[in-house]
């Protein structure tokens, strides 16, 4: 059932939306209480006049052209806020954001326009707000990705200084090392050469045997402790200096054969691999981006610490495989063993300078995986152990992939 | 007693760094003159001083040294169309890349790292061509005084 013509305008009269219609020469035929209430015109105001009345100034030439392309095109109704903001313009003069949804019917040979006109200030606030937010939180990340930045940059200037501060004080501590080992080996050889010259059978035999005693308590013994002890200081500032090197060295970064490199590696290991009966297995290894001599440092530390601290209960078996996802993600390498195991409570330390877990399985001053952690970090990779005691440990590491070209 | 003409200078400034090289070159079997020369700017004098005569020298040269340090001294030798055939071998505290790198662009190629060990003499020698200066190694007793005793 038709709705009577009069309810109709009821209808419209009560919408909260502006409702205005107008004729083909764009006088207004049809202004509600919605559109006063948007306007500021009563409906006798606005009835009969142009649509211009409703519209700013400076866009009056646009809006009528706009107007008179859709009333001559074949679309019925479009909303017109979703395509370009819509001003209107009160009767105090005051402009307002407007969302208009307009649409056509023809009457009685007349096409009649009638547009729905919704205040659009309260979303324009909103998305306004929304605007301005963003470029806040756009503002703060960029103001802390700069902190961070600059942040990162002091300490590598940090890490940098103390390697120089290490290197320095390795580098003054050789010289009067250079004295106590040079020495102490004169000593070695003066007692060697006492010692051949107490065969002598001239010497009466009571005199030998206290000079032979005095030599062996008086310095054999002593001198004996201070070689040992200068060849473990040098041991230790040799193992400084190379830490301290690995931090400084330039390098020269380029796409890694990673099998290749992990074959070199393998293949000088293998007087000890052969010496243990140890197997090594390499998998598919994808190329990745960095040193060479860098990488093949840190392969050679981490199937040297496999082949030092293997299990002599079972065949040493040691895997170095990769685990990488994407062709684009880091690439991801594994160095496995069946070896004696981690216990978790030493992680912390594990990769930190002159640390040593097992110091009477093998020799080195604890530096290997500091050197391992160092190097990889330049490189723009990651270094993680997983291991379970009696089971065998998995290092696995990660090197950017070779970048595209 | 006659000096060979290839004589030694030994640019140290660390007494016993002197002392140990010196015992090792005698332990080396080497019987030529050597002399000492206690930082870069005396060895320079000594080679300046020495070059008018015809004197030969073996130059042993550390790195770090006051006054003039070793590389200093190298740069200006291998500058001086007099001295730049000069033989030198560097003495070196550690084995660092960096401080070798200097030298091999200076044009050094042969360097020892301390202590030195008179195996290595022999083997930078070699490489320097005057292995024809050694003579026997010493029989017997292996300090010094007693090799001393053998070559009076």
């Amino acid at each position: 059932m038709p709705i009577p013509s009069g309810k109709l305008a009821e209808i419209l009269d009560v919408a909260e939306d502006g409702i205005i219609t107008v004729d083909s020469r764009q006088q207004i035929v049809l202004f509600n209480r919605g559109a006063t209430k948007l306007f500021g015109y009563e409906p006798e105001e606005a009835l009969g006049k142009s649509l211009d009345l409703l519209i700013p100034q400076k866009y009056l030439t646009t809006h009528r052209g706009d107007v008179e392309t859709f009333a001559r095109g074949p679309v019925i109704s479009r909303a017109m806020g979703s395509r370009r903001t819509v001003t209107g313009q009160r009767k105090d003069g005051s402009e307002f954001p407007a969302e208009v949804t307009i649409s056509k019917l023809a009457a009685g040979g007349e096409v009649l326009l009638t547009a729905i006109v919704r205040n659009a200030e309260e979303r324009k606030k909103y998305e306004d707000a929304l605007l301005r937010l963003n470029q806040e939180l756009e503002e703060r990340v960029r103001v802390r990705t700069a902190e961070l930045a600059e942040r990162n940059l002091l300490l590598t200037q940090k890490t940098e200084e103390n390697e120089m501060f290490v290197y320095s004080v390795s580098h003054d501590l050789r010289s009067p090392l250079v004295n106590l080992e040079g020495f102490s080996e004169e000593l070695h050889v003066a007692v060697q050469d006492v010692e051949t010259l107490l065969t002598d059978p001239r010497l009466p035999a009571d005199l030998t045997a206290k000079a032979r005693g005095l030599l062996e308590s008086g310095l054999k013994e002593p001198v004996g402790f201070i070689r040992t002890a200068v060849g473990r200081l040098s041991r230790i500032i040799d193992a400084l200096l190379r830490l301290s090197r690995a931090g400084r060295v330039v390098y020269q970064p380029q796409i890694l054969d990673m099998g290749a490199i992990t074959r070199r590696v393998v293949d000088a290991l293998r007087r000890t691999i052969e010496e243990r009966k140890a197997e090594v297995v390499i998998g598919e290894l994808p190329r990745a981006w960095g040193d060479p001599m860098a990488v093949e440092q840190v392969l050679a530390n981490l199937i040297g610490n496999a082949l030092n601290y293997l299990d002599p209960q079972r065949p040493c078996r040691i895997e170095v495989g990769s685990c990488s996802d994407g062709p684009n993600s880091a690439r991801s390498y594994f160095v496995r063993d069946n070896g004696i195991g981690i216990p978790s409570a030493y992680f912390p330390k594990l990769f930190q300078t002159l640390q040593r877990l097992h110091p009477d399985k093998a020799p080195g001053e604890g530096i290997g995986l500091a050197i391992v952690r160092r190097v990889l970090e330049r490189l723009g990779g990651t270094v993680r152990v997983e291991s379970t005691p009696d089971v065998g440990t998995t290092f696995t590491f990660t090197l950017p992939a070779p970048a595209e070209r | 007693m006659t000096h060979l003409p290839l004589q030694i200078l030994l640019a140290e400034d660390d007494d016993g760094h002197a002392l140990l090289i010196e015992r090792n070159l005698k332990r080396a079997g080497f019987i030529n003159r050597i002399v000492r020369a206690r930082d870069g700017r005396e060895a320079l004098d000594l080679v300046r001083a020495g070059a008018p005569a015809g004197t030969q020298f073996l130059l042993l040269l550390d790195i770090n040294m006051p006054r003039i340090d070793g590389i200093e001294v190298l740069r200006q030798l291998k500058a001086d169309p007099r001295t730049a055939l000069m033989p030198v071998i560097m003495l070196t505290t550690t084995d660092d890349p960096r401080e070798v790198e200097r030298c091999y662009q200076l044009g050094c190629s042969i360097y020892i790292t301390k202590p030195v060990r008179y195996e290595d003499f022999v083997e930078a020698l070699k490489r320097l061509g005057l292995f024809l200066e050694l003579v026997k190694l010493p029989s017997g007793p292996n300090s010094v005084a007693g090799a001393d005793r053998q070559n009076p």
